[in-house]
């Protein structure tokens, strides 16, 4: 019984040793991955995070200094949050498309704190984040336009749901995405329940969900996004913002009572880019896409199905002007 | 995990008797003078109480951020584990990429022909070559890859403190709340954290792997070495062998099987946490995963979690390490080989075919062996998704079910909870701790639910009413699981053909990650709490069944058979024989149920079900502001977990005198 035990044991060891040298012939295949393309020096890490936009960047970057600057460019996928703690360290060399408002905190911990990140820039996108409804709820009741048709509690419990009761329900998606909704809801006295999601991807189920039954949603949401291009989103006016809410904002004082201020999407890099390549790093910099050029490469991906680089790729080849700025 | 051993007389005194019930009055006068007292006392949790936990936790994390390059733990510590756990994960993938495909998948063969057998060599090298053909074949190797890092420091930590714990009961105690822990604390509370010390990437991933897939590896040695039978003990120190040699030429090898069933789950947990774990930026299968659901592309999702699936089967198949026992009509066909041969074989195919395959080049995985499982999914999403949210007829349809869940069970329960004081939340537990088992456990209990007490507030709200919240979530989904998977397991129980269907779903469901099937929970259910429930119940029904199925197998067949010759019926066979001889198993599977549903509450969070879940998801998604808070929440959840686990395990073994072991997960 232990004798053949042990010589089972002992056949397994030998697989692996067999495996393993195996695998210490020439060409493992890893080690042929890393570098693309007759590149040389130390490889660039760019973060992509879980949206086209980020992916279009970090891309289009990815094809210019390769072909420009002679450095290979590493694409990692990552969670926006931990994004940060690799910019921090230096395994994230940089990030192309911050949205301000959800990184208030990051920004002064590692930017202006730490001063381990530097701010790159604008990247070019502005971004809104607001109260949107499904256009069906608009066209049933134009009232409900601006947020002032949401004091009529009869009008508001169109919205309601098991989870909200007698009050209507105003659905928020990540609770990592930066939210005035709880404060603008009390302050502006509407009859509405603030209810999180807890994920983007849950929310976006709930539009397909509304549509599917007209059954009226309200939700904070923002544009530009991939969802828009197959879902009529109408973006629901707030009060403009005043004194008052800047004031309120910069005391985080719960009194804000305003629409959402504009987000300017920017870059990001580790301190140390400048040292290990000062090309990347001025070319980054320089770096800018309008919100238009950004959507175009991006429906090559969301619409026509390319792969990120190659919709990248097709861009920078019928777009030199633009990128050959970034170089100068 | 305790072994207790309970034991009553069968012929009692009077007098014993008499001082029983004496005691009984005193202790229920006690916990009534109690009740009076929490009710009198304030109704909600007292500011006072506040033990500053999340300011603590906060500063801990603002200091870690800030450190983080120059203290000593993380450039002498952290770092290069780090560093050792980024090498051992390259060189492994790179390893498995230079096998080739055919090489991994005849390697993944001979290990199951030596271990269980041709049946075993088969399902295992069907499993993982049936990866291939669903889900991206280098991502799954990255994954395997840092499985197999993860897996094998699981069991270096895990045998060593498996077997330190075998030696005292103390050490036992203390090391099973630091497992519980480890297995119902939710990963988004030490997420961040473990960013910081370990970096992006595989680090960290192995690291949140290994933590939670250590567990079972613990429990399983403690388990074996304390079920070696002390006659063979003693005989091992009449022949005077030192400790140490009684342990590696007596104990651990009667202790085999249960270690190895250990590793078996070990590997099953690792798997379970993959996605999660990829959030760390992998580059794996569950990125794949997390990548479709961002596009809500949930037939994607599903293609690379059954990729998921089937390389759990194929390890899981590969190392439950003993042959089957039935002659299979496939052994019988096999030549019969001798120990050597086999040996020889075991190795020289492998060789063979990946020498061959690295001749003939098969770096890829071919394209024209893939099948596009998305579509196909989708479809059937789809069809569900139209066909059974409304008109159903009797029942109405998902949607109705979830108003009725929401409205009919979850409402008056929190409200329920939220009325009463709550010291006579603390008060009443702690008295269905001591009526099932005594002070001790009454204790327990009260600790647990006084130390949720002092995690402090989100705002206005106090942890406290949180916990209430999760808890009735945590309550009704329990009850709904085990009403659903109780007469399924007593069905299988019973009848072979329902138990080899069930089979496979029951082992696929395990693994398969709750993401994807998340987004069509909120479609059917809607945002919100009942469809965090009705999450909850699709993940734990699969361990009840199995371990209400397993009780009523092992109820041996005298008693049964003494009954039917008697003249009961097959119902009443089982209702008066059957079922009560496998009660203890049942009640196993129902504790198992109650952890699988707290460890699920995480995941209810993001779709819509708030309470402890989200504050736990807010430490990960803002950690910066959150962490605190995060880490509050994540606490409340072990404690509630650590008191129903508690009291559940004593309704076990409250009578009979009997020894009873609680297994691994």
């Amino acid at each position: 019984m232990t004798s053949i035990r042990r010589k089972g044991q002992l056949a397994i060891a030998g697989v692996l040793i067999a495996a393993a040298l195996a695998a210490c012939g020439d060409d493992s295949k890893s080690s042929t991955d890393g570098d693309s393309g007759g590149t040389t020096g130390e490889a660039i890490t760019l973060a992509v995070n879980p949206w086209t936009g980020s992916a279009v960047n970090a891309y289009v970057a990815k094809a210019v200094i390769e072909a420009n600057l002679g450095a290979p460019v590493e694409i990692i996928d990552i969670d926006e949050n931990a994004t940060w703690v690799g910019l921090d360290d230096g395994t994230i060399d940089a990030t192309l498309e911050v949205w301000p408002s959800g990184h208030a905190a990051d920004y002064e911990t590692y930017i202006t704190g730490k001063k381990t990140v530097l701010d790159l820039g604008k990247l070019g996108p502005q971004a809104k984040i607001g109260w949107y409804v499904p256009k069906f709820v608009i066209d049933a009741h134009p009232e409900l336009a601006t947020w002032e048709g949401f004091k009529d509690p009869e009008l508001a419990k169109l919205f309601a749901t098991a989870e909200s009761g007698d009050l209507g329900q105003f659905t928020m998606g990540d609770p990592s995405y930066v939210t005035y909704d709880e404060q603008i809801i009390e302050n502006l006295g509407l009859p509405l329940k603030y209810v999180v999601a807890g994920s983007e991807a849950a929310l976006l189920t709930a539009i397909d969900q509304s549509i599917a039954d007209q059954k009226p949603l309200l939700m904070q949401f923002w544009k530009p996004h991939w969802k828009s291009a197959t879902v009529d989103l109408v973006e629901v006016q707030l009060p403009a913002i005043t004194p008052e809410c800047e004031a309120s904002l910069a005391a985080q004082d719960g009194k804000y009572a305003c629409d959402y201020p504009i987000d300017e999407l920017y870059k990001a890099a580790n301190a140390g880019l400048e040292a290990k390549n000062a090309a990347v790093f001025k070319m980054l910099s320089a770096m800018q896409l309008t919100t238009e050029q950004q959507s175009e490469i991006g429906s090559y991906i969301d619409g026509e199905g390319m792969t990120p680089e190659a919709a990248a790729k097709k861009w920078v080849d019928a777009n030199p002007d633009v990128w050959k700025a970034w170089l100068a | 995990m305790a072994v207790s051993v309970e034991t009553r007389p069968t012929l009692e005194s009077d007098e014993t008797v008499r001082a029983r019930q004496q005691r009984r009055t005193i202790g229920l006068a006690i916990f009534a003078a109690l009740s009076v007292g929490a009710v009198v006392a304030a109704h909600d949790v007292p500011d006072w109480m506040d033990s500053g936990i999340q300011e603590w936790a906060q500063d801990k994390y603002k200091w870690s951020v800030l450190n983080r390059q120059s203290s000593k733990i993380f450039t002498w510590l952290f770092n290069p584990i780090a560093d050792l756990l980024t090498w051992a994960v390259e060189n492994a993938e790179s390893l498995l990429l230079a096998l080739r495909w055919p090489g991994v998948v005849a390697v993944v063969a001979a290990i199951g022909w030596r271990t269980g057998g041709p049946r075993a060599a088969l399902a295992g090298g069907l499993a993982i070559f049936g990866v291939g053909v669903i889900a991206d074949w280098d991502h799954a190797m990255t994954t395997l890859a840092i499985m197999a890092v993860a897996v094998i420091i699981a069991l270096v930590l895990g045998v060593p403190l498996g077997i330190l714990t075998a030696r005292s009961d103390k050490t036992e105690r203390v090391v099973r709340v630091l497992l519980d822990t480890a297995q119902v604390m939710p990963i988004f509370v030490y997420f961040s954290p473990v960013q910081l010390f370990f970096g992006l990437k595989f680090p960290p991933a192995v690291v949140v792997t290994v933590i939670y897939a250590l567990p079972p590896a613990v429990r399983l040695t403690n388990l074996g070495l304390r079920q070696v039978p002390v006659v063979i003990n003693e005989v091992g120190h009449s022949f005077g062998t030192t400790t140490f040699q009684q342990l590696i030429k007596v104990q651990l090898p009667m202790a085999r099987r249960t270690i190895l069933l250990g590793l078996n789950q070990v590997i099953m947990m690792a798997f379970a946490i993959v996605v999660l774990a990829s959030l760390l930026g992998t580059g794996d299968l569950g990125q794949d995963v997390l990548a479709a659901l961002q596009k809500q592309e949930v037939g994607q999702a599903f293609a690379a979690g059954l990729g998921i699936v089937l390389m759990a089967v194929a390890l899981d198949r590969i190392s439950t390490g003993e042959k089957s026992v039935r002659h299979s009509r496939l052994a019988t066909m096999m030549p019969k080989v001798s120990a050597r041969t086999a040996t020889m074989l075991a190795i020289g195919v492998p060789v063979v075919v990946i020498v061959l395959a690295r001749v003939i080049d098969t770096s890829e995985f071919p394209s024209s062996l893939t099948f596009d499982l998305a579509p196909v999914i989708d479809d059937g999403v789809k069809w569900v998704q139209d066909n059974l949210r409304k008109g159903v007829p009797i029942i109405g349809g998902t949607q109705s079910i979830s108003d009725f869940i929401t409205l009919h069970l979850l409402d008056p329960l929190r409200d329920f909870l939220l009325w009463l004081p709550w010291l006579l939340i603390v008060v009443l537990m702690a008295l269905a701790g001591w009526l099932s088992k005594g002070w001790r456990l009454a204790a327990t209990i009260a600790v647990c639910l006084l130390l949720i007490g002092t995690m402090g507030s989100q705002g206005d709200i106090t942890i406290w009413d949180h916990a209430m919240d999760t808890l009735s979530q945590v309550l009704v989904a329990i009850v709904l699981s085990v009403a659903i998977a109780l007469p399924l397991g007593m069905w299988a129980g019973r009848s072979d053909r329902v138990e080899r269907v069930l089979r496979p779903f029951l082992d696929g469901a395990q693994v398969l990650p709750q993401f994807v099937y998340l987004l069509p929970v909120v479609f059917l259910f809607s945002i919100g709490r009942a469809a965090g429930v009705v999450a909850c119940v699709i993940y734990a029904i699969p361990p009840c069944i199995r371990l209400t199925s397993l009780g009523m197998r092992e109820v041996p067949f005298a008693p049964r058979e003494a009954a039917i010759s008697f003249g009961a019926t097959g119902r009443q066979e089982m209702r008066n024989v059957q079922l009560p001889l496998a009660r203890k198993a049942i009640l196993l599977g129902i504790n198992q149920t109650m952890m699988m549903v707290l460890a699920t509450v995480i995941i209810a969070a993001l779709i819509g079900a708030g309470g402890l879940g989200l504050l736990a998801y807010r430490a990960a998604a803002k950690p910066q502001i959150d962490f605190g808070l995060g880490t509050a929440g994540g606490l409340s959840i072990v404690l509630l977990a650590i008191m129903l686990d508690r009291l559940t395990q004593a309704w076990g073994t409250r009578s009979d005198s009997e020894v009873s072991t609680k297994g691994s997960t």
